[in-house]
């Protein structure tokens, strides 16, 4: 059945919010009308004892892993070095971590804007065919050292390095990753293109009185965030309605949606 | 207006990253309760184990890690929705060639991508953590005396004010070719020409109803003549809802009271006729004033509850010639060294997961599980050829 009922939910709401403008802009109601409410901060679906997300924990704690600093690699030109590992049959195979989550205590020492980075390890590797060298371009310069190391073996805190040539970490990366994806024209090269941006604490922004109501709550929301606010009411999730440019014979169509023609058998 | 209970100041000071809760509260229940609409979505995935959702349980993403937004325009489409404000497929992060190595099993994979989207073997039954509903018929709404009965999963089989319902967790998904666009019956659009209506008197076993015409509400584009369709993944949900009898269009009751004074909805005063006059009213639609109760039907897309690679489905859960092969020689040079079995065979194990408790006892041991005739084939590709290739591999049918 067509979600009338949304859509008549959806008017009260917008009734509710005149209505209660329309009495923010009259004479408040007479004080000990309204019985208070005990307000709740109860989480509803709240995390289940013991619950982890199995292979995101065993990429934290790899990512946070220690590693004895490489001081010396062995220079070797890059071309020699990519024919050097394919002789040796180093590829595929050898990837001992499909998925990797890129953070480390060199990262984020000084700022904490961006969230790490989730690296698909194998996928890179595939969309390389298996070069491993793309990356891993220099080996450290102990013979018995293996062929290719983590990053962070040879990167780590330019303040802190005893080799004060060498980029950190975070450049490595950065370079690494941006320079090849340029290169290619393929991948991200903006920040949030590879990275979630993290949330600004907002216990100190937020100024609201005692027992605010929603419309307060939005307004003060809107004081900082007026783009968000006119971006989202532009947005299929306010509107119920939007393009369907997948929908055969509406292909051009920007009115389809639950508010106006969609039906359904539930 | 949010519930008078939310200590609305302590929201506004904890505002951070969107979460599965922020978007799992409407769409985890879509429907009107868990897993109603959404056979691959459920509140399972608050908090899913890896085998519930291997990107969600396995990896914690966020839903708009994948469905990411700009300007706050959600990213996603789906079958039974129109609205799409930006695509996303599982190739976006994992390419045309998701299996990454360079064995034999990767190349033969990456093969089947061409013409198997990543859910039928990812995704290999549907509403695995919760039952959805797969059934519903509102012609048998409105008898607030009959005694309501549960399932074998506990779900109730019938609401006065919805009529009767039919559960199934862990379903093997309905396969069609699939080429990313959906043919779609719209509010006033005709039902089908072929279906015949029952009337409000009339009596109609399951069987019967099961048998009559459907009018299909989305149905998926797609043929396997077409080199953009793959094989995809959909849960079938059926049911009986009322049609104008003259206009032939489906019609919209008012369900939901308005308020204390509401002379209409249906779910107050179980009368249909004011339900539709109020409801069509509203919707700006002629009402003839008789109506009927007609078969629809809806494909749905399984795009979540992805299982890791250790739980997709292997390659004899398909493919029944491969089923006792000892090797690859089949297509082949002879080489024994290959591990052949562990490569064919691993992978969804039933017999597991009935252990696990859940519902598939019909499933295991099954071949040929997305039904290659059904989908146009001759039968198994590997005996009779793939759907542009006409070359069968090997020795035909007689099994070694």
């Amino acid at each position: 059945m067509r979600t009338n009922v949304i859509r008549v939910l959806a008017t009260a709401v917008l009734m509710a919010v005149l209505g209660a403008s329309a009495a923010l802009a009259a004479t408040p109601p007479p004080a000990g009308d309204a019985k208070p409410v005990e307000k709740s901060r109860k989480d509803l679906t709240p995390m289940p004892e013991g619950w982890t997300a199995l292979r995101q924990e065993e990429a934290i704690k790899q990512a946070h892993k220690q590693y004895p600093f490489v001081e010396d690699v062995l220079m070797e030109d890059l071309p020699l070095r990519q024919q050097r590992l394919r002789n040796m049959g180093i590829g595929y195979k050898d990837i001992k971590q499909s998925y990797i989550l890129l953070d480390s205590p060199y990262v984020d020492t000084y700022e904490k804007q961006y969230d790490p980075v989730r690296f698909m390890h194998s996928k890179h590797a595939a969309s390389l065919d298996g070069d491993c060298a793309a990356c891993h371009h220099y080996r450290p310069a102990d013979p018995n050292a293996p062929e290719t190391v983590s990053c962070r073996s040879c990167h780590q805190d330019t303040r802190t390095d005893a080799n004060t040539e060498r980029i950190g970490l975070k450049a490595a990366y950065h370079m690494q990753c941006m320079n090849c994806h340029e290169q290619m024209k393929k991948g991200p090269v903006n920040c949030v293109g590879c990275h979630t941006k993290r949330s600004v604490d907002h216990k100190e922004l937020v100024r609201l009185p005692e027992n605010p109501k929603p419309q307060e709550v939005t307004a003060e929301c809107l004081r900082c965030h007026q783009e968000a606010g006119d971006d989202m009411l532009a947005t299929a999730h306010w509107l119920w309605r939007g393009p369907s440019p997948y929908t055969t014979e509406h292909r051009k169509s920007v009115m389809s949606g639950k508010g106006t023609t969609t039906l359904n058998n539930f | 207006m949010p519930d008078p209970k939310v200590d609305l100041t302590y929201v506004a000071k904890n505002v951070g990253p969107t979460s599965r809760k922020t978007c799992g509260t409407c769409h985890f229940s879509g429907g009107g309760g868990d897993a109603v609409k959404h056979a691959d979505m459920s509140a399972d995935l608050y908090w899913p184990s890896q085998t519930c959702d291997v990107h969600m349980g396995g990896y914690d993403f966020s839903c708009v890690e994948c469905h990411q937004t700009r300007n706050h325009k959600i990213s996603g489409r789906s079958t039974s929705a129109p609205v799409a404000e930006g695509s996303r497929a599982c190739e976006d992060c994992h390419t045309a060639k998701p299996h990454y190595g360079d064995t034999l099993l990767d190349h033969h994979l990456n093969k089947h991508c061409a013409t198997v989207a990543c859910n039928t073997c990812h995704s290999p039954v549907y509403s695995k953590c919760a039952p959805t509903k797969t059934w519903w018929d509102w012609s048998t709404a409105g008898n607030k005396k009959r005694e309501v009965k549960k399932d074998k999963y506990g779900k109730v089989d019938y609401d006065w004010k919805k009529g009767d319902f039919l559960w199934k967790e862990s379903a093997k998904p309905e396969y069609a070719w699939y080429n990313g666009f959906t043919k779609r019956l719209l509010l006033g659009d005709p039902i089908d020409p072929e279906a015949k209506g029952f009337g409000p008197g009339e009596d109609l076993t399951y069987e019967q109803k099961r048998q009559l015409v459907q009018t299909r509400i989305t149905e998926p584009v797609g043929s396997m003549r077409d080199p953009h369709s793959r094989i995809t993944p959909f849960k079938i949900m059926s049911g009986i809802q009322p049609a104008d009898a003259q206009h032939r269009y489906l019609l919209i009751p008012h369900l939901y009271p308005y308020d204390k004074e509401d002379t209409t909805a249906y779910w107050k005063h179980a009368d249909w006729q004011k339900a539709f006059t109020e409801g069509m009213q509203k919707a700006g639609l002629p009402y003839s004033g008789e109506y009927m109760w007609v078969a629809t039907t809806m494909y749905w897309r399984i795009e979540h509850e992805v299982m890791p690679r250790e739980n997709a489905l292997s390659c004899v859960h398909c493919h029944e010639s491969l089923k006792g092969e000892q090797g690859c020689d089949r297509c082949h040079q002879d080489s024994r060294g290959s591990k052949f079995r562990q490569l064919a065979e691993q992978g969804t194990d039933f017999q597991l997961l009935q252990m696990m408790g859940r519902d598939v006892g019909d499933l295991i041991g099954s071949t040929d599980y997305i039904d290659f005739k059904k989908l146009g084939y001759k039968g198994d590709p590997i005996i009779h050829g793939g759907r542009f290739k006409k070359l069968p591999l090997g020795f035909g049918t007689a099994n070694k």
